[in-house]
């Protein structure tokens, strides 16, 4: 393998890597404070790739107004999730709280098919970044290049939100102790809420960057909630940075699997995720829990 | 001999009498209805439901209608096997048609098999139902991947592809064709070989990983089989690269079918060459002119899609073997399809007796820009129909 | 329910069952045969979440093993079925003992993550090993003795091996193995104390549900006629789990109850509807807002409630 075609394939493990965090960076986040393994996020990637699409190409509106209808849209969805229903589960087991969210997956998968009907869409690459550009080693598609800035930035906002701002402080307490929080006075239930709409807000955003490096179809949330659930783990479930390594992990196993055991790349993520398992379950980047 | 004609009036006799006289003839139709199938499936079940309205309005068959029983196959193998089961054995239903997906065609043959029930193959290509996997219920009146291996070695020595890479989808018709073309390559074109052979699965759409390694495996052509979808998004996502502008693409599984055409309509890349069984905008047999208006009619659109022919003869041919063989039994259907002539809208068609595959052509061609149309046109338009 | 009352009523509904194929509906029998198999499927999984504790994502993956192990055996190698069934269920049992050897290690979402983990992997290597599994396309095909051959016989055939199944689990489950797993469920610290060891404990009862679910699958392989790698994907790990607690996991008849129910209902709502999942939606909620004790949850409320009055 050369070294112009290396580097290409890192530059689109790269694109892939950092849409999936985008996209994991949300399961994630709702797990570090909630506990709650949500396989609905799936769905909510779902819905953000068909509101990208429904707000871009058949209203006409720009790219980012896609996309920020898309977060929006997830948004308000999730808060009455979890207002009306998700709510009265947290004091129930985990098994309860996860298939509570495999119910959404069934209940919004058949409303997609409803609200778009079953053909496949495309939303096609937005105006600006239609073309490739020449980064002198190789020639790179404009759109995915545009992926690569903007996973490390949601990391890097991400971050500061939750390791340098007061709000942020009262999330991790959350995930500590809440007991103990509400102790002092603060709303648990408004940290969970927020928590879980800022969560599923990713989902959304995740599934609108991806939809023009892919096709729509129905089906789709049943893949990605599964490779989702793949990166959380191998980073750490909850661990922020965890999630951005896992993400590239999962990013260059596929893309170079394509190139050394093709048709074999749709397994190795399985396979590296049970060898972190197997060596340390709580991920690369996690701990060890107390009571596990 | 007049003995012999009034035992088989009497056989009749009793096979009708069996179901009450002038209760419908059950017709059986499996397409995907639903998911990424649907594009073709749902037109498909159009031209199905149109030859049963036309041999309806024209008093059945056996003095009996027909009653279509429509399923969806969600085009899914094991799905579509409980379905056709079903079919059979809660609706009893007298033949079945259809199927999409060759894995879904391997699924309904079996339940055939097993069921011995007539099921006539209109659009799945695998060459194992009707070679190592054939039994007396099955028949083909799609065609195959042998027959289409062969063609697109054929055209790879037409247009002097040296470097070829190869892109197959990883299910039963992906492998099939390839094992057809690879049979093939030899024959037509010894002095090409295939570089580089990638199999993205069955209704993927994100083809980033492969892209890059088509780019740089070195290749002057492509040949493939990704159909409808996969192409569609294949062409989106290796556009900005200048893909199509080095690389020739010749495929399999009716890319130049007006539905593709129109899908991509200007994004349509040059240098494809492909198939399509059918053409709104080409007759080559009067009938087409009658079937194509029936069916614009129907859909409410002059440019109708390719599908619907199969689904349209489908019925013709279970319509006639029920005629010919005057009874409802499957085994007589069965023995009536074996060497069965209908006359379709691309020509007459036959059913050989021992492979159960008919005659099914195809029209082959470049994809070219034309004045005044938002869309790719075939041409020239060439029919290759196999000699069985 | 006391002893004895189970046992007239499990012979009742079996005397029922064997009556069936006389009311002359092959439809009927077909709907039968699968409704067993499911419940099998149902009840195996209960051992290891209503006994153990233990919320396995992955169980799809056993049952695959044990359908494409009979269906491979059958077909490929032209073994006779008394050869091939217990090989298959065999293999699914020391399957499960191999991966649930990593898996009871850990516990709650760890756990289950690991099943699932495992099941995809099974599911991975199903749809890509294509020469032995078929790939996509899956295992079609299945070579079934002539004796089976027709939908009665296949019918009797489940019947006797599902009620044997059931049965023997019937015994695992109320022995002081099953004893002691509830002990474990119940507290998993002091059942430690007074001796058990919990991790073994949880390790051959994630070793028996698996081959129970292998035994299931490879009914249903050969009922089908083929397998399928859906038949190891994730959703179908997820519905049994449903039927599981649809029925009720902390009753041993629970999950016979659910699989039951939930099968037949899909099939009816199949006839109107493919919005399917729309209603098992509905249902999953309904359980998990009001009934979280299932169906079986539900009737002793009920029974309860009767004896007060």
């Amino acid at each position: 393998m050369t070294l112009t075609v290396f580097a290409l394939n890192a530059l689109y493990g790269l694109a892939l890597a950092m849409n999936m965090f985008v996209i994991a960076s949300g399961l994630n986040l709702i797990f570090g404070v909630l506990r709650v393994i949500n396989f609905a996020h799936g769905v909510f990637y779902m819905f953000g790739a068909y509101l990208i699409y429904t707000v871009t190409k058949l209203w006409g509106f720009s790219f980012p107004v896609g996309v920020l209808a898309a977060g929006l849209g997830l948004a308000i969805i999730a808060f009455f999730i979890e207002r009306l229903l998700l709510r009265r589960l947290y004091g129930q087991e985990h098994l309860m709280q996860l298939l509570f969210t495999f119910a959404i997956v069934l209940l919004m998968s058949d409303a997609a098919k409803m609200l778009w009907g079953t053909d496949q869409y495309t939303v096609g690459y937005p105006p600006a970044f239609t073309g490739a550009v020449n980064l002198g080693f190789v020639v790179f598609p404009q759109y995915l290049l545009f992926l690569c800035v903007v996973g490390p930035i949601i990391a890097i906002a991400m971050w500061l939100l939750v390791d340098r701002t007061r709000w942020g402080r009262v999330v991790r307490a959350a995930t500590q102790d809440r007991e103990m929080l509400a102790a002092l006075g603060v709303n648990v239930q408004m940290v969970y809420s927020a928590v879980f709409v800022l969560g599923s807000a990713l989902a959304g955003i995740g599934g609108a960057l991806a939809a023009p490096r892919l096709a729509l179809t129905p089906g789709m949330d049943a893949t990605i909630i599964n490779e989702c659930f793949i990166i959380v783990i191998i980073g750490g479930l909850g661990h922020l940075w965890g999630s951005f390594l896992g993400a590239l992990a999962f990013g260059f196993v596929v893309q170079f699997g394509t190139v050394w055991v093709p048709n074999w790349q749709d397994v190795l993520p399985y396979l590296l995720m049970l060898t972190v398992l197997l060596i340390r379950p709580w991920g690369l980047l996690g701990r060890p829990e107390a009571g596990r | 001999m007049r003995a012999g004609w009034s035992l088989v009036a009497a056989m009749a006799l009793a096979a009708g009498g069996a179901l009450a006289q002038g209760e419908p003839i059950r017709i059986g139709a499996m397409y995907p209805l639903t998911g990424g199938g649907a594009i073709y499936g749902v037109p498909a079940m159009a031209g199905h439901q149109l030859a049963i309205e036309e041999i309806n309005a024209k008093g059945g068959v056996l003095g009996r209608k027909l009653e279509s029983v429509e399923r969806d196959d969600k085009m899914n193998p094991s799905a579509a096997s409980a379905t056709m089961k079903e079919l059979i054995t809660k609706d009893n239903v007298h033949i079945v048609l259809g199927g999409l997906s060759s894995a879904v065609g391997l699924g309904m043959s079996e339940v055939a098999k097993q069921e011995k029930m007539v099921y006539i193959a209109t659009v799945p290509k695998t060459i194992q139902m009707t070679s190592d996997k054939l039994h007396k219920h099955v028949f083909r009146i799609a065609s195959n991947t042998d027959l289409e291996g062969d063609t697109l070695a054929e055209l790879v020595s037409k247009y002097k592809v040296k470097n070829i890479c190869h892109l197959q989808l990883d299910y039963a018709y992906g492998h099939d064709l390839e094992a057809g073309f690879l049979k093939a390559l030899p024959k037509y074109a010894p002095g090409s070989k295939v570089v580089l052979t990638l199999k993205p699965k069955l209704g993927a759409t994100d083809f980033n990983a492969f892209i890059p390694q088509v780019m740089s495996a070195g290749c002057d052509g492509v040949v493939s089989g990704l159909w409808g979808p996969h192409f569609v998004s294949w062409v989106q996502q290796a556009k900005p690269l200048g893909f199509f502008d080095k690389i020739k693409w010749i495929s399999g599984g009716e890319i130049a079918s007006h539905e593709v055409a129109v899908s991509l309509k200007d994004e349509y890349p040059d240098n494809v060459i492909s198939n399509t069984y059918e053409l709104w905008y080409h007759s080559q047999d009067p009938m087409h002119k009658t079937f194509q208006a029936a069916l614009a009619k129907k859909l409410g659109t002059q440019e109708t899609p390719q599908w619907s022919m199969l689904g349209y003869n489908g019925v013709l041919f279970a319509a006639a073997a029920i005629e010919k063989a005057k009874s409802l039994d499957p085994d007589k259907i069965a023995e009536a399809l074996e060497g069965l002539t209908v006359h379709t809208p691309v020509g007459p068609l036959t059913i050989d007796a021992k492979t159960h595959q008919s005659n099914t052509g195809q029209f082959w061609g470049p994809m070219v820009k034309q004045p005044g149309k938002d869309y790719r046109v075939m041409s020239p338009v060439e029919f290759i129909q196999p000699k069985l | 329910m006391s002893g004895r009352v189970s046992l007239a009523v499990g012979i009742g509904i079996l005397t029922l069952l064997a009556l069936l194929p006389l009311a002359g509906s092959r439809y009927a029998i077909d709907l039968a045969t699968q409704v067993l198999i499911y419940c099998l499927f149902a009840l195996s999984l209960n051992v290891l979440i209503g006994y153990a504790g233990n919320v396995s994502f992955g169980h799809a993956a056993y049952f695959a093993i044990g359908g494409y192990a009979c269906a491979i055996l059958l077909t490929t190698y032209n073994w006779t079925l008394a050869l091939a069934l217990p090989a298959a269920v065999v293999l699914s049992g020391v399957m499960a003992a191999v991966i649930g050897y990593f898996c009871v290690r850990l516990t709650q979402i760890y756990f289950a993550m690991l099943t699932l983990a495992f099941a995809m992997l099974v599911w991975g290597v199903a749809f890509k090993w294509r020469e032995v599994t078929g790939g996509d396309d899956g295992l079609t095909g299945i070579k079934v003795p002539t004796l089976l051959g027709n939908a009665t016989s296949y019918y009797y055939f489940t019947l006797v091996m599902v009620a044997s199944g059931v049965a023997l689990l019937w015994l695992i489950c109320h022995s002081a193995f099953g004893l002691m797993l509830v002990a474990v469920r119940e507290n998993a610290v002091r059942a430690g104390f007074v001796g058990v060891e919990t991790r073994r404990l949880r390790w051959v009862a994630f070793i028996v549900a698996g081959t129970f679910a292998g035994l299931a699958g490879a009914l249903f392989g050969m009922y089908h006629r083929g397998m399928y790698i859906e038949n190891a994907f994730w959703t179908e790990s997820a519905q049994v789990l449903i039927m599981v607690l649809l029925g009720g996991m902390y009753s041993f008849f629970g999950p016979l109850i659910g699989a039951t129910v939930l099968y037949l209902l899909q099939v009816a709502t199949n006839q109107f509807t493919q919005y399917w999942p729309t209603v098992l939606g509905l249902i999953l909620l309904v359980i998990l807002m009001f009934l979280p004790d299932g169906l079986a949850g539900l009737a002793a409320r009920f029974r309860r409630a009767g004896g007060r009055n």
